[in-house]
């Protein structure tokens, strides 16, 4: 069992985190959930999170912002992020502004362990992807 | 369903009065008599030809009547000429003891010239004036005849008798008096034709004159009253052309007693406006089409994230099932039915917009038209990162109109305000009481990059845009106006460049009975 990864996840949708949370904490990952960017921002910096995964689309700081913040604080961090509608445009301006990945809503939460084990992977810190088998495919 | 159905019905009645109303129209336009221009024009013509025979028919006869004046002031001046002519040979005779049977010549030419035309002399004095005048002068020469025959007889035997000379003295007497008569006769004859003559002349000359005058004076008639004709007609189409370009399709009623070529044009133009006021719905319809295709990527953007929740939740629900107790079992179901409803509610939005009706007039309260409007704009809105907000004085009176056409409008405002503005800015909507009485105002006001003055005028034009091609047809504001006008209220602009722009649409409130302000509306 590797170290257990810190995982922000930010989105104004309060299901998200609420379902993802647990999805994640199976794969060994510590997960802070937020709903507000500004909070969010508060607390990426006073800790440096391992990946940050965030909405693009919320209101008052988009995810582009939170992703400028993050890459501007800690360049390790790994930052991916949710789109709505797949947006190629915004897609590929988080891509060039320094983004991990990204992800297009409607996702299964098996799809966000994925990017999560190849982020983890290029941390130099793999996680057991196979934690989380139970009940899957 | 059932409210849909009466609806149609309706929208259905509404349909049918409109074809009725044109069929009452045409009825209306042909059941009168027909008096074509080209009658009118025929008749005229026929009268100037009628007045122009005339004239020259007693320019005619005034002609043959001076030719008959003429040629009987000849016969009398021949007939004066052999009288004066026989008496200068009786003058001679008594001076000189002259020949006498010159004289008698003479007479007898007279004589025959008054045989010859006995016929034409009875034909110009006619027959009494005839026997009068020629019985008097033929009695006159026949006496003159009579003296200058024994004056003839007598003279070789009884030349130098005493009783010759008085007998010479007294017939000399008579024959003068018979001669001046005869002469008097003939030269009053003359003056009196003479007089006739120039009286004929002067009335021919009158009557050119006259029938001239006449001619102009119903000729510069006719020409009124054509020329006002042709115009107010001209007038009462340009005024019905501006009618309808307005908007207003009410079709044209008689207005004169007569029919003309002018009720066909009149039919013509009712059919059209029929035509044109169901290619207007077309139009209005598929603007509204549009619209609902700009607000689908908001719609379809906004509708992944309820998606994305149900997805997560079932998934997990099925991950975990065995290891969670019955209580977050309830809770993540009742997160897919919360997030299913919601999903919902994003698509019904703007499929009631979608839904195809034509006009459909009712009570409404704009406020709630308006917070509808919004709602369905907000996917938009969010989008595109630009915040709305709705205000209102509250309290304002229901207006009458056709809701769904009216939510096109403000939609159609907003989402240009949304085109007009970047990222972060605001869109303020206010319901208002209007500076107008009986109108409310609805101001759609956004800080975006307003209207270059040099297009503001034209921005309400039809195919008028400033989006790029395949972006915009044009017809956006055009339309706008269009309905808004149809509910007798107007849409405004004051914008300046750099610093947003304000739509304002103004209402009539509802003051008037729900019949008459249907129909007003319906037309």
């Amino acid at each position: 069992m590797s170290e257990r990864l810190d995982v922000l996840i930010l989105d104004d949708e309060p299901i998200v985190g609420k379902r993802l949370k647990p999805a994640l904490a199976k794969i060994g990952c510590e997960v802070e959930i937020f709903v507000n960017s500004n909070e969010a921002l508060d607390r990426i910096n006073e800790k440096e999170f391992d990946i940050v995964v965030t909405d693009i689309r919320m209101e008052n700081i988009d995810g582009l912002q939170v992703l400028e913040h993050v890459v501007k604080k800690s360049g390790r961090t790994k930052v991916i992020m949710l789109t709505g509608y797949a947006m190629m445009a915004v897609a590929r301006e988080a891509m060039e502004k320094g983004a991990f990945d990204f992800i297009a809503k409607p996702f299964k939460p098996d799809d966000l362990r994925k990017i999560i084990a190849k982020a983890a992977k290029a941390l130099g810190s793999p996680i057991d992807f196979n934690a989380s088998d139970a009940g899957n495919d | 369903m059932e409210n849909g159905k009466q609806k149609e019905l309706r929208t259905l009645e509404g349909h049918y009065d409109r074809i009725e109303s044109i069929e009452v129209a045409r009825k209306a336009l042909l059941d009168r008599k027909r008096m074509s221009m080209r009658f009118l024009m025929y008749l005229c013509f026929s009268l100037v030809f009628l007045i122009a025979l005339g004239t020259a028919v007693i320019l005619i006869i005034t002609n043959s009547r001076v030719e008959k004046k003429l040629r009987f002031l000849e016969i009398t001046n021949d007939l004066t000429v052999e009288i004066s002519q026989a008496r200068r040979f009786e003058k001679n005779f008594f001076l000189y003891g002259t020949n006498l049977n010159d004289a008698l010549e003479n007479i007898y030419h007279a004589k025959n010239i008054l045989d010859q035309n006995r016929s034409e002399l009875k034909k110009i004095l006619g027959k009494d004036e005839h026997e009068r005048i020629i019985s008097s002068i033929i009695s006159n020469i026949n006496h003159y005849e009579i003296l200058i025959d024994r004056l003839i007889k007598t003279e070789p035997s009884q030349m130098v008798s005493p009783k010759f000379h008085s007998t010479k003295k007294e017939i000399e007497a008579e024959l003068r008096k018979y001669g001046r008569e005869m002469i008097a006769f003939a030269q009053d004859l003359m003056k009196k034709e003479r007089e006739s003559l120039r009286r004929i002349l002067s009335l021919s000359r009158n009557l050119h004159i006259y029938s001239l005058i006449f001619l102009l004076i119903f000729l510069m008639f006719v020409a009124y009253l054509f020329g006002s004709r042709l115009l107010s007609h001209i007038n009462r189409f340009t005024t019905y052309a501006q009618r309808i370009a307005s908007g207003n399709f009410t079709p044209i009623t008689p207005t004169r007693r007569y029919r003309d070529e002018f009720t066909d044009l009149a039919l013509a133009i009712n059919q059209m406006t029929q035509e044109l006021e169901e290619h207007e719905a077309t139009i209005v319809q598929s603007h509204k089409m549009r619209a609902v295709g700009t607000l689908t990527a908001g719609v379809a953007h906004e509708l992944n994230n309820p998606l994305n929740n149900i997805t997560i939740t079932a998934h997990m629900l099925l991950e975990d099932y065995d290891t969670m107790n019955k209580d977050e079992h309830i809770d993540m179901i009742n997160d897919v039915i919360n997030e299913t409803d919601r999903s919902k509610k994003i698509i019904s939005n703007l499929l009631d917009f979608a839904r195809e009706s034509s006009s459909q007039v009712e009570s409404l309260g704009l406020e709630k038209l308006l917070r509808d409007t919004v709602d369905l704009a907000s996917n938009q809105l969010k989008l595109s990162g630009i915040k709305i907000s709705f205000q209102t004085t509250g309290n304002l009176p229901r207006i009458h109109g056709d809701g769904q056409q009216l939510q096109q409008v403000f939609l159609n405002l907003i989402l240009n305000a949304v085109d007009a503005s970047s990222k972060g800015k605001k869109i303020q909507i206010l319901l208002v009481p209007a500076d107008e009485p009986n109108y409310v105002a609805v101001k759609v006001i956004d800080t975006g990059k307003g209207i270059p003055e040099h297009i503001i005028g034209s921005i309400f034009d039809p195919f008028f845009t400033t989006k790029g091609k395949g972006k915009g047809t044009g017809l956006g504001l055009s339309v706008s106006q269009g309905i808004v006008g149809k509910h007798g209220g107007r849409i405004s602009v004051s914008s300046r460049e750099g610093a947003g722009a304000i739509f304002t649409v103004i209402l009539p409130i509802t003051t008037i009975p729900d019949k008459i302000m249907h129909q007003q509306v319906l037309l």
